[in-house]
């Protein structure tokens, strides 16, 4: 790191450490919490020329910022109530973390909410796809406004809302095999939220290629499973074909689908936190018309 | 003897009023219970039996728990 660099950051962890609130938990325990308005402060700081307050921060100079604090043990207030079910290392390890998530539609938009508010990273999403009016039973970013517009257009607005300092990389284009190949390379994890059975099996192969773990969902009607597929492994895709899936007769209601991508997106954190994928090889199947949840092993 | 069987999805159509306690005779596969039960062999994806991925061909035991899945994609 050149010195001026090394410099700022030095700079920028002396003030991280002053501004930092001893903050009492309610089960005793203090842990220092940099405000939010703190974090804004000390991102517009950032970089070569000095942001004036009326200026939002940068996504990256929030990232940094962030960063900084959760490797001193500082929790930026935003990711206070994450704790301590993430640890702040597993924290700062979230904020490193890069995802490749393919499907901005039922299943993508919640995934993509419950990913960006537990601070992962870095997120890319593919889906070439536009909001249609059938979309608004359950598509988190589908609205009278957003109709006509791009998932993945959509997708990046909400993000910005949400959480600026996540880097996510829209994308609004349907990929085929080679693309898919190249878009999960150099991810930690892929996410499989398409809608269909058509291209899944494509995705599954390229995870595996890609060497990295594929987390994927699907639902008809009121049942759904999730499942995570390691490198080389089979996946209910290797099952289930190209052709029609019961989602055809049954359709895909708001409950079964935010159920599916709410359990995703709990192993998707759980293996980005380096811990051991809890659905490797099994799938976990729910039918919320009976309110049974079962996990059963490939 | 009986098996607990459950139909999901668009099988759900074939569960038998008894399911919870289905007869089934000494020596009956997967097989004979799903053509007994009526369903489409190109409707049905995957089956487990006692939590665990299985063929057609496994001879049932009392008690075993059944699960027959359709192909599912909806996103």
């Amino acid at each position: 790191m050149p010195a001026n660099d090394s410099n700022a950051s030095v700079q920028l962890e002396g003030r991280i450490r002053e501004l930092a609130q001893p903050t009492r938990l309610a089960d005793g325990r203090e842990l220092p919490v940099l405000s939010f308005y703190f974090v804004q402060d000390l991102a517009r700081s950032l970089g070569r020329s000095r942001s004036p307050q009326t200026v939002r921060p940068r996504g990256q100079s929030l990232a940094q910022v962030e960063r900084a604090a959760l490797a001193l043990g500082v929790c930026p207030e935003r990711y206070l109530r994450n704790f301590d079910t993430y640890s702040l290392d597993e924290q700062l390890r979230l904020l490193s973390s890069s995802v490749a998530m393919v499907g901005l539609g039922g299943l993508g938009g919640y995934v993509l909410e419950l990913l960006a508010r537990a601070g992962v990273g870095n997120i890319r999403a593919a889906d070439g796809d536009e909001f249609v009016a059938s979309n608004l039973n359950r598509q988190l970013h589908a609205t009278r406004r957003s109709l006509g517009g791009y998932k993945a257009a959509a997708a990046a607005a909400r993000l910005k809302q949400v959480n600026p300092a996540i880097s996510f990389e829209p994308v609004a284009s349907f990929l085929d095999e080679a693309g898919m190949g190249s878009f999960v390379a150099g991810s930690d994890l892929c996410l499989d939220a398409l809608g269909g059975l058509k291209d899944r099996p494509a995705l599954l192969r390229q995870a595996g290629n890609a060497g990295i773990p594929l987390v994927t969902a699907a639902v008809a009607g009121q049942s759904g499973f999730v499942a995570t597929v390691l490198p080389g492994e089979r996946g209910p895709a290797d099952f289930f074909g190209a052709g029609e899936g019961a989602e055809d007769t049954l359709g895909t209601p708001a409950p079964a689908v935010a159920a599916a991508a709410s359990l995703m997106a709990g192993e998707a954190l759980n293996i980005l936190c380096g811990r051991e994928p809890k659905l490797a090889g099994k799938m976990l199947v729910f039918d919320l018309g009976q309110m049974s949840f079962e996990t059963v092993s490939f | 003897m009986n098996i607990t069987l459950k139909c999901f999805a668009t099988l759900s159509r074939f569960t038998p009023p008894d399911a919870d306690a289905y007869p089934i005779a000494e020596g009956d596969t997967v097989a004979n219970v799903v053509d007994r039960l009526g369903i489409p062999l190109d409707e049905l994806k995957l089956v487990f039996v006692n939590g665990n991925h299985s063929e057609l061909t496994v001879t049932l035991a009392d008690a075993d728990r059944v699960g027959l899945f359709p192909a599912v994609g909806g996103g």
